[in-house]
């Protein structure tokens, strides 16, 4: 491998050019998405827009073109970065310079990322992040990738520690591996109503975008006349419902297998001396490495399905993480063993053999009491939209409403050990929380006026990135667990980062 | 040598124990000022409405209207005047405590090895009033920020300074 000098101020990549310029010009082309929408229809209708003839609005597009590709140009040869013993620097700006200064031991965190594009032309991304807002973020966008594996280590290689520590490193093994197989389950045993949301959402807000041209295609009087509303047989209402929400499974259905492919293909976890990489993604590669010593909450989530399969979801909250960033510390599709595994080596000494302690009774009342809320919305709003047809949907929802609470109830209990919270909740999903008790960063009691009357209170527990409750346990039980929690963070003097 | 103690949860310190102090009850006249200041909008708006809407319906009804509105806001000053009596704090030598809420009530203890800043605030009537706003920021999802109203000014002050030796002297 050849190495690169980063001492001196270097560029990146010549292909930055490329990237840079295809950056700038999804950006531009974003920002006036409206108005090219506007451009394609009146020139569809009437030749011209705005006097203008299709050819100087060619013209005027390859100017445009031709002007984000000199900012380009400019982009990259005023793009240059060096290391020194202890810092990075970064001088950027066209005409307004700006010179930036990290010192390698403020940097929280560093990603390689590769975007299709940068794909296609083989070079990735490097993003530096430090702690603080999201603005604190630097990219550098394009670099071949031993450089950037490079510079990546170089980044993290304090000054006087480098060589011992950089024999330990080098031992890397590949841990788990995703294969398709599995990830085309875990897209099948996603909670499918999310995804369904996700489509709904879009698909009005395009109808509200195009309203008046969904409107001119009159798709209304075609939809009826291909099932004969005009009839008006309820069998016909059952049917056209029956495909509908039939159609809308499907959807979601693939919806969620694409995007869990999409997003987690060759998922790989790699284990190295101290850290966990993960690098995964098809159009998007990430690469990100997990610092046990970050790690705020472990979350794990499974469900009836995805247990049969053996699928467990372990995300990881960090703290002083880009929220962007956020939503990528998930590994999907892991085997028990492997989460067990994955579980000991970013928790030392964690155990799950404790007996587990359950709320009060007075949990399946709140729960209830949700429910009937719930059911006066539905009833009240279904009666004035559909009449008095719609009170069979109250039998459907007792049955849901009395699983809801008997499941939900049965799936909550919390764990408490010398260095370890551990709460489990869910419904569908069977979700468990662990924190580790140095991490704690505010405790709270929570009481209302009616739980006061029969001794029952919550305990709320903070961490830097997450909040969770050990909900309604008795008075007596939260005043301990709070006084327990405490006195572990007050009496050690171990650091929450 | 690792050494792993059993811990008798009876011998901690107990937060019930801890006897909380109330917040300075010229506090209390800030939050009269300021509800004052939303009764007044609210009233002036159904006044407003007794000129400008002709319906029937609004007119008949208006006293009835401005009788449940004038309960609400009695109601809603009663319950802040009793939640006010909720207000309280304490600092121990390890960490802040901060109790508030009548329908809910909450007790919130932020460790102070887990403090990350503090910031003390006086608005324009608590100048005159002497008093002062605490706030304490943790590394923790907003909801574990503590925001102490009312304090004496001196109190805070005195709390300040003792609160950001301790911190910085841990670390």
């Amino acid at each position: 491998m050849e190495t690169v000098d980063f001492s001196q101020p270097i560029r990146q990549s010549s292909k930055g050019i490329i990237i840079i310029f295809a950056f700038n010009a999804y950006k531009f082309f974003k920002r006036f998405f409206v108005i090219f929408i506007a451009f394609g229809v009146s020139l569809a209708r009437k030749k011209t827009f705005a006097t203008l003839s299709p050819q100087s609005i060619t013209l005027i597009i390859i100017g445009i073109l031709i002007v984000l590709l000199i900012v380009a140009v400019l982009k990259y040869l005023n793009f240059k970065f060096y290391l020194s013993k202890d810092d990075f620097h970064l001088s950027t700006g066209i005409i307004n310079k700006d010179n930036t200064i990290i010192p390698k031991s403020k940097i929280q965190n560093v990603y390689i990322k590769q975007n299709f594009l940068q794909q296609i032309i083989n070079v990735v991304s490097l993003n530096i992040e430090t702690a603080g807002d999201n603005k604190s973020e630097i990219s550098i966008k394009a670099l071949d990738k031993p450089t950037a594996l490079q510079l990546k280590k170089e980044l993290f290689n304090k000054s006087n520690i480098s060589e011992a520590l950089h024999t330990a490193i080098e031992t890397k093994n590949i841990f788990f591996k995703v294969s398709l197989k599995r990830l085309f389950l875990e897209g099948v045993s996603q909670n499918h109503l999310r995804s369904f949301a996700v489509i709904a959402s879009f698909v009005f807000g395009l109808y509200y975008e195009f309203k008046d041209y969904f409107r001119s295609l009159k798709l209304k009087q075609h939809v009826e006349e291909i099932i004969h509303l005009d009839e008006e047989s309820i069998l016909n209402i059952i049917i056209l419902n029956s495909v509908f929400i039939l159609f809308a499974v499907l959807i979601s259905l693939l919806f969620s297998v694409l995007k869990t492919v999409v997003t987690n293909f060759n998922l790989e976890v790699v284990e190295t001396q101290k850290t966990i990489e993960i690098n995964k993604g098809l159009f998007n590669k990430v690469s990100l490495s997990l610092t046990p010593s970050r790690i705020q909450n472990i979350v794990i989530k499974t469900n009836r399905i995805k247990r049969y399969f053996g699928l467990h979801t372990l995300s990881v909250k960090q703290a002083m993480v880009n929220v962007k960033q956020r939503k990528n510390f998930v590994i999907i599709a892991l085997e028990k063993e492997q989460l067990k595994h994955l579980v000991d080596k970013l928790l030392t000494n964690y155990t799950s053999d404790l007996k587990a302690l359950k709320p009060k009774w007075y949990y399946k009342r709140i729960l209830v009491i949700d429910m009937l809320v719930l059911a006066l919305i539905i009833n009240v709003s279904g009666f004035f939209i559909f009449g008095n047809m719609m009170w069979f949907i109250n039998i459907a929802f007792i049955i849901f409403s009395i699983l809801y609470v008997q499941i939900t109830y049965r799936k909550s209990y919390y764990k408490i050990d010398d260095e370890f919270i551990t709460i489990g909740s869910g419904f569908i999903d069977t979700t468990t929380n662990i924190l580790e008790i140095h991490k704690i960063q505010a405790v709270k009691l929570k009481q209302t006026i009616f739980q006061k009357r029969r001794q029952i209170s919550s305990v709320i527990i903070t961490t830097a990135s997450k909040a969770v409750k050990i909900p309604y346990v008795s008075e007596a039980d939260a005043k301990s667990i709070c006084d327990y929690l405490l006195f572990k963070v007050e009496s050690q003097d171990r650091d929450w980062m | 040598m690792f050494i792993n103690q059993q811990i008798e949860t009876d011998t901690l310190p107990k937060i019930s124990s801890v006897e909380l102090k109330p917040i300075s009850k010229n506090y209390f006249k800030i939050i009269i000022l300021n509800k004052a200041f939303v009764y007044a909008v609210f009233l002036s708006i159904l006044i407003a409405g007794k000129f400008a809407i002709k319906k029937e319906a609004f007119q008949d009804n208006f006293v009835y209207i401005v009788t449940i509105v004038v309960v609400g806001l009695i109601l809603n000053f009663v319950l802040a005047r009793l939640a006010f009596k909720k207000r309280k704090y304490a600092i121990r030598d390890k960490d802040v405590i901060y109790s508030k809420g009548l329908i809910v009530n909450s007790i919130t203890t932020v460790p102070i090895s887990r403090i990350q800043h503090i910031e003390e605030s006086r608005s324009w009537l608590a100048r005159k009033l002497n008093l002062a706003t605490l706030k304490i920021f943790t590394a923790g999802e907003s909801g574990s920020d503590l925001k102490i109203d009312g304090l004496p000014l001196e109190e805070a002050k005195q709390i300040n300074d003792f609160l950001s030796t301790r911190v910085n002297g841990n670390s």
